[in-house]
């Protein structure tokens, strides 16, 4: 009788024991951070940009969630588009958090959709961890918390031209920065105005003639008035700041009505996929230059840090089998890759071991701790964040763009002149159809 | 330079008109359709865009001479608009506008992801470099001559077509009183079925014309949707000619307003004169009052 009982009790315990075990283990299973990623994987920023970008970011978490995770918690990443259009950007932030309960979002292309959701997020007390948008108006006096970019910011981008240009306008156009005439153009959202911006301020500040300053929607289906203008101004170099279908639009329109220019400098976006310059253009797209925070692929491994020369190898293989036709690797998936990489190497563990956890306090204490020197990111800069009470509270100040000439479908690091792999062919050469 | 009249504006003056003509081509169409069918097809730029990806990948995937290639997307088209005819408008041939119009606005969307789902967000275009025409210090788009020429051309043989043909006397018969042409034993189904099918080939022959100048993507539609349907309204819904001159008009206020000013401002005032000329001639520049 005794022996029985104590058996069933035996039995019992040992069973309540695995049960217990089984709920550890489950528990440690269900351990998980959730994040709600954000791109537009449809409409017209898409192929601008977008979908690489998404593919960035999805390469690095499934790479982490190979690894098991980060610190024993898993990433269950929740995809969702954006659609190209900013209410949908806000919904789906809105959804995300209210609905499936994420615990942060990472993403965003677009800076008009970064603009108002980074607003709406901070109010909701959500970590928000942006990979790509440029635009100084997301995070500019705005003091916002729990915001953080990693990304160099447009107004950098638009200052990186004109000193550039400044370097060089004397010796290679034979024409002094101070008579050397400029137009900027640029779509009119977010984006292309805070890069204009930029643009002027270093124009100002390089002594240029701003001969034209203008912006145009994305999706105007003519753009032969602005071209006109340009003709009119006489300029010798263009920055342009555009979406995808619009630059095309524009170079097309350019050549057809013969505007004739030494220089055009791209920034970003539209200018970022060579492959589409290239198929649009063929040749007549050579020796564009474009200012966008380097590829990764153009970085040499040597300046970097022991082990993120494989991280970027395993990017470009995982890009490759997505997208087995592409022909020149995009700065765009390198990009999201290295900002989502920064979050999931630096920012994450610390969150989790020093604070404790996976909510928005923890999380942005841990990445105002950030101190990454030059050459531990997969682009190479450092990451730095500002400070609560900076004008720009939340970006790195340790990022910078660089810029490529695009020659025959290859990018080319011309500028900064510490990481130049090619002397830039300037003002363009007269087989060009675009040529002066 | 500094004089109010010079080189450019002759230019910016030329570029309207040739844009004009795009326009022109694009509202053919969508008038002719709304003039004897009595439906505003909202999703008729999406047309076009199937239009567009059909030249893209007979010509610039499959390598078929481009003229053969725009021959076969007027064709196919011209099936897309018997196809949504026959299974869209039809059946609510009889209901309120505001349905009909929700249906062919949901068939804008449905068309968009469509294609999104058939061949991807990705940007493409034929990768066709048309020589460049220049006169002295002019320059004209190739492609843009080629569209003004062809929206006139198709304007006249619609016009030819709807007054010399038998079918084209049935279609302005139908258009100018549905009722009592039923009752005198006309086919209304089959005239209708002929205009969609003539509308749909139109944005083919649009599509051919535009694959020339713009990237195809699911969202091409965007760009030329709106400003259509503009100058529809502004010519006069289902007037032909009237579209045509408002083409004109819009076109060459977006063109010299942007000249003048910010591009941006040429479509300001090309909108406020359409809101202007809908409070003076709600019914359009030619159209009849209703």
């Amino acid at each position: 009788m005794f022996s029985s009982h104590l058996k069933r009790a035996s039995f019992g315990l040992a069973a309540a024991g695995i049960l217990a075990a089984a709920s550890i283990g489950a528990q440690a299973q269900q351990k998980e951070i959730k994040i709600g990623v954000i791109y537009d994987y449809t409409g017209p920023l898409a192929a601008g940009g977008s979908s690489l970008q998404a593919l960035g970011a999805k390469i690095v978490i499934d790479y982490f969630n190979s690894q098991g995770g980060v610190e024993g918690y898993k990433i269950n990443a929740i995809y969702a588009d954006a659609q190209s259009k900013p209410d949908v950007a806000i919904n789906e932030a809105v959804r995300l958090i209210e609905q499936e309960n994420v615990d942060m979002l990472l993403g965003f292309y677009s800076s008009a959709q970064c603009v108002p959701v980074s607003a709406k997020v901070d109010a909701l007390k959500k970590f928000m961890w942006i990979t790509t948008c440029i635009s100084p108006a997301v995070l500019k006096d705005r003091n916002l918390k729990y915001v953080f970019r990693a990304q160099p910011h447009g107004g950098l981008f638009g200052l990186q031209s004109p000193e550039f240009l400044a370097h060089y306008a004397k010796d290679r156009l034979g024409i002094e920065p101070g008579d050397l005439k400029v137009a900027i153009i640029h779509e009119d959202g977010a984006y292309g105005s805070g890069v204009a911006g930029g643009n002027k301020a270093g124009a100002k500040q390089q002594g240029f003639k701003v001969v034209l300053k203008e912006g145009y929607s994305a999706t105007a289906p003519d753009l032969s008035s602005l071209v006109t203008k340009l003709k009119r101004a006489r300029p010798d170099v263009i920055l342009h700041t555009g979406y995808n279908p619009d630059i095309t639009l524009f170079l097309r329109q350019a050549r057809e009505l013969g505007l004739r220019f030494k220089a055009l400098v791209g920034h970003g976006a539209g200018y970022g996929v060579p492959d589409k310059l290239f198929d649009a253009f063929g040749k007549d797209a050579n020796h564009i230059f474009n200012v966008d925070p380097v590829s990764i692929w153009l970085v040499s491994p040597e300046v970097l840090e022991p082990g993120l020369p494989d991280i970027t190898r395993m990017v470009g293989e995982q890009y490759r089998k997505a997208e087995p036709d592409t022909k020149e690797f995009s700065a765009h998936v390198g990009m999201a890759a290295s900002n989502s990489y920064v979050f999931f190497s630096d920012v994450l563990p610390r969150a989790i071991k020093k604070y404790g956890g996976i909510d928005a306090d923890s999380l942005r204490q841990a990445a105002l701790e950030t101190d990454i020197p030059v050459g531990g990111t997969l682009m190479g800069y450092g990451v730095k964040f500002n400070p609560p009470e900076h004008e720009m509270a939340g970006q790195n100040d340790r990022a910078s763009p660089v810029i490529v000439q695009y020659i025959d479908n290859k990018a080319h690091i011309v500028w900064p002149k510490a990481l130049q792999s090619l002397d830039p062919v300037l003002p363009l050469p007269k087989d060009s159809p675009y040529a002066k | 330079m500094d004089t109010i009249f010079d080189i450019y504006l002759l230019e910016a003056l030329i570029n309207g008109l040739l844009f004009g003509g795009v326009l022109a081509l694009l509202s053919l169409g969508l008038n002719l359709i709304f003039g004897v069918v009595d439906v505003v097809w909202i999703c008729y730029a999406e047309v076009v865009m199937f239009g567009m990806y059909a030249i893209f990948w007979l010509h610039g995937v499959y390598d078929l001479p481009i003229v053969l290639a725009a021959l076969l997307a007027i064709i196919g088209t011209g099936a897309m608009g018997f196809l949504v005819h026959f299974l869209v408008i039809s059946p609510i041939l009889g209901s309120a506008p505001i349905n009909q119009l929700l249906a062919t606005g949901g068939l804008l969307f449905f068309l968009q992801s469509f294609a999104t789902l058939l061949w991807g967000i990705e940007f493409r275009n034929i990768g066709l470099r048309l020589p460049v025409l220049q006169w002295g210090e002019l320059f004209f788009s190739y492609a843009r001559l080629l569209a003004f020429g062809i929206a006139v051309i198709g304007m006249a043989a619609i016009y030819l077509f709807l007054t010399r043909t038998y079918m084209g006397t049935a279609i302005r018969a139908i258009s100018q009183d549905r009722e009592i042409m039923t009752l005198m034993g006309v086919d209304s189904r089959k005239v209708y079925l002929v205009t969609s099918v003539v509308g749909g080939s139109l944005a083919g022959l649009a599509a051919s014309l535009l694959v020339l100048q713009y990237d195809v993507h699911p969202f091409v539609g965007l760009s030329f949707g709106p400003i259509t349907f503009v100058i529809c309204v502004m010519g006069g819904l289902g007037n032909m000619v009237g579209g045509f001159i408002a083409a004109f008009i819009l076109s060459e206020v977006i063109s010299i307003g942007g000249f003048y000013a910010e591009l941006e401002w040429g479509y300001v005032a090309a909108f406020v004169l359409f809101i202007i000329v809908m409070f003076i001639r709600p019914e359009g520049i030619l159209g009849k009052k209703s």
